[in-house]
């Protein structure tokens, strides 16, 4: 793919506050058209990259393209963004606070009035338009938060954290949204730390952990690499097969247990020392792993190191 | 793609405050207030001179009812002069009880050496009313001493005046309408100035608190979010004075002559329309007003942008109102002597102009060149601020936690 083929790229980027690394030599693509999730725990630097890309932070160093270009004014124009951090005038009226953000991204007021009109339909806002925000449930607010990012019809939209907030049902219907968005040609980017909804929407996924990037791949082909490394079995007997140096951990679920195998080890010399045992077994299946799983194994190890920057922004430590 | 964000920032910020109900009873209650506080003194003062206030003067001495009796009607009472003769004082106090006179005042030989009368009175007097019949009575008593006509008794007990003309320039009268054009106008300066530009402050930590300032960021420059939110408040501002001097100008053009038919004893409001000041001092006013807010409103958001909580911001500007206590302090002295170097030198100074080159200017003895040089001085001030302020406000807008130290701060300054 050529470097047009990316709505974002980032190559290199290093972003650090006071005497801490946000992000570290960062590198990501997120080819145009897909569904990328941004996935790591809180204060792994997502926030950080996620401004970064748009312009609110600069990287001290790397750079950070767009659809191909250089990140400038015109190309920012063309994303949706939806802080994490959500926001509002709440002494404005619904409607008039997507127009003010309508406007600042370059839409005429009557343009923005009847996409507003629109969104406000399919998200169940109608009658909602001239109350003021404050007398808005903070779901509400979020979804008009949604509006006012999806109102210029960007090519590229930028969700952080968009299903924290929301009632199961929103959390479907803004799935939906995603999907419906992403059937019409725009690149959606987002961060999460619900691996469910991830496992679900993205065709990316990419990891972040103690500011650098663990993994950055296409979820189908991560999982079947991912594949090799947990069997499920189920048995009668002792479970002294299944200690070997291949394996590094064992987890029981439901009645089946799951083992997990070091990187590159061959299940079948697992298999093959089951059977020269005398237990007996009625399951040896490689299973797909969850991304729950894949996660917790490459991220897992050092959650518990030091988190360096708070996910509420930029933190001044003398 | 710059103006039309700060277009959109101006007319968000303009329409959201002045439809608010605050800027409605601002706008209308000001001038309402300022109204009140001449029409109800003299209002009231009518109102007292409708009492009965017939008094009747005893005067024993026979030499101080001439003297007495115009300085009484002078102060409001209708004065009868009675003769004095057996039996008048029994039918006059019976005069008070039924209430067909309001009081009798017995002047005698103790009043001509002492100034000690004897007052009967039916109503309650104002103190002030009694503060008046007495120093009519004791000046009476002493014009009659002092034995000669033309001798100036209340001049005199005043403790004489000074009366100095300084050649090329004037100074100004504590009691005249120039000085109350140049401290009224001072103080009014620095009201307004402070207000709108702390409007801006608290808009600024709004939006950083509520973290709305994200969401704009990402779609224009934090330096055209300042700008936009400093002249949608301006906006607000010059329509809230618009409203505010024309409704004084109404007031003094259609309210006074109101006020004034049928009185007398106000002459001072009589020839107000004179004295008021002219289109090139109100220019002067504007022109410091405009100036002083760009200066303040800068520092003032880049105080909002620094901090997070409400707390922080009021002990952050702690230092800012120290600074401005100096003009307001030095006003009274800068206006009774307006020509010291040290009047001159606080004046240029950017910060302190709007108010004491304000004061200078209205004393009317202030040298053009130094006018000039001092709209020079804020004008270039404003660019310095806004270039610092920009920095700050860059740096600070997204920052939340711990209140930025001096030496941070300037490396805000260098780095932003």
């Amino acid at each position: 793919m050529s470097e047009t083929d990316f709505a974002v790229s980032l190559n290199g980027v290093t972003k650090r506050f006071a005497n801490q690394v946000a992000v570290s030599d960062f590198d990501l693509v997120v080819p145009r058209g897909v569904i990328c999730g941004l996935l790591g725990p809180n204060g792994s630097g997502k926030t950080t990259t996620i401004r970064m890309i748009m312009g609110i932070l600069h990287p001290d160093e790397g750079s950070v393209s767009l659809f191909g270009a250089d990140a400038e004014e015109t190309q920012r124009a063309r994303i949706g963004y939806l802080p994490e951090e959500r926001g509002v005038y709440r002494k404005m009226k619904c409607l008039e606070f997507i127009l003010f953000l309508s406007e600042i991204r370059g839409m005429r007021r009557v343009d923005g009035k009847r996409r507003a009109l629109e969104w406000f339909e399919r998200l169940g806002l109608t009658g909602w338009a001239d109350k003021k925000l404050e007398d808005l449930s903070r779901g509400m607010q979020q979804k008009i938060q949604f509006v006012s990012a999806v109102i210029h019809e960007p090519d590229l939209l930028i969700l952080d954290e968009p299903f924290s907030g929301l009632d199961p049902i929103n959390q479907d219907i803004l799935e939906e949204i995603v999907r419906d968005l992403q059937g019409r040609g725009v690149t959606i980017l987002f961060s999460t730390h619900l691996m469910d909804q991830a496992e679900r929407l993205c065709e990316r996924v990419c990891l972040i952990s103690n500011s650098r990037k663990v993994l950055d791949a296409d979820l189908k082909e991560l999982k079947a690499t991912e594949r090799k490394g947990v069997v499920a079995v189920d048995f009668e007997g002792s479970d002294e097969w299944l200690r070997g140096p291949e394996v590094t951990g064992i987890k029981e679920s439901d009645g089946t247990t799951e083992v997990f195998l070091v990187d590159g080890a061959d299940h079948r010399e697992l298999l093959k020392r089951g059977l020269q045992s005398d237990v007996n077994i009625f399951r040896f299946e490689l299973i797909e792993p969850r991304l729950h799983d894949i996660f917790l194994r490459h991220v897992g190890s050092n959650i518990t190191g030091g988190v360096a920057v708070s996910e509420n922004g930029v933190s001044v430590t003398p | 793609m710059m103006w039309r964000n700060v277009w959109a920032v101006w007319r968000r910020e303009y329409i959201q405050r002045v439809q608010s109900r605050w800027f409605i009873i601002a706008t209308v209650g000001g001038p309402f207030i300022m109204a009140s506080l001449i029409v109800i003194p003299v209002f009231l003062t009518e109102r007292s001179e409708y009492n009965d206030t017939t008094i009747a003067v005893i005067d024993e001495t026979n030499v101080l009812l001439d003297r007495v009796v115009p300085a009484l009607e002078q102060g409001g009472w209708i004065v009868r002069a009675e003769g004095w003769r057996e039996g008048a004082l029994e039918e006059l106090t019976a005069k008070i009880e039924i209430g067909a006179l309001a009081g009798l005042l017995v002047l005698d030989g103790m009043t001509l050496s002492t100034g000690e009368a004897r007052l009967y009175s039916g109503i309650n007097e104002s103190p002030l009313r009694l503060l008046t019949m007495r120093s009519a009575i004791s000046q009476a008593a002493l014009e009659y001493h002092l034995g000669q006509s033309d001798a100036d008794a209340v001049a005199l007990l005043q403790g004489g005046r000074l009366s100095v003309r300084v050649i090329n320039e004037s100074g100004v009268d504590t009691d005249g309408v120039e000085f109350l054009i140049a401290f009224g106008g001072a103080f009014f300066l620095y009201m307004v100035i402070l207000m709108y530009a702390v409007a801006v402050m608290w808009a600024t930590l709004d939006e950083k608190a509520s973290r709305v300032v994200e969401i704009i960021l990402s779609s224009m420059k934090p330096w055209h979010l300042m700008l936009g939110k400093i002249l949608g408040v301006w906006a607000v501002s010059m329509t809230q004075i618009l409203v505010w001097i024309c409704s004084v100008t109404l007031f003094i053009a259609a309210g006074i002559p109101v006020l004034l038919s049928g009185r007398y004893g106000l002459p001072q409001l009589e020839n107000l329309g004179e004295v008021l000041p002219g289109p090139g001092l109100w220019a002067l006013f504007m022109g410091f007003f405009v100036l002083g807010y760009l200066m303040y409103s800068g520092l003032y958001a880049s105080l909002g942008a620094m901090c997070s909580t409400d707390q922080e911001v009021q002990q952050a500007q702690l230092p800012m109102l120290l600074l401005l206590l100096v003009p307001i302090l030095m006003v009274l002295p800068v206006i009774q002597s307006p020509m010291t170097p040290m009047s001159t030198g606080l004046s240029l100074f950017p910060l302190f102009s709007p108010i004491l080159m304000w004061a200078r200017v209205a004393t009317g003895v202030v040298p053009a060149w130094q006018v000039g040089l001092s709209f020079a001085l804020m004008v270039l001030s404003v660019f310095g601020i806004a270039w610092a302020a920009g920095r700050i406000y860059k740096a600070g807008i997204l920052m939340t936690g711990k209140r930025p130290t001096l030496p941070e701060l300037w490396r805000w300054l260098r780095e932003a």
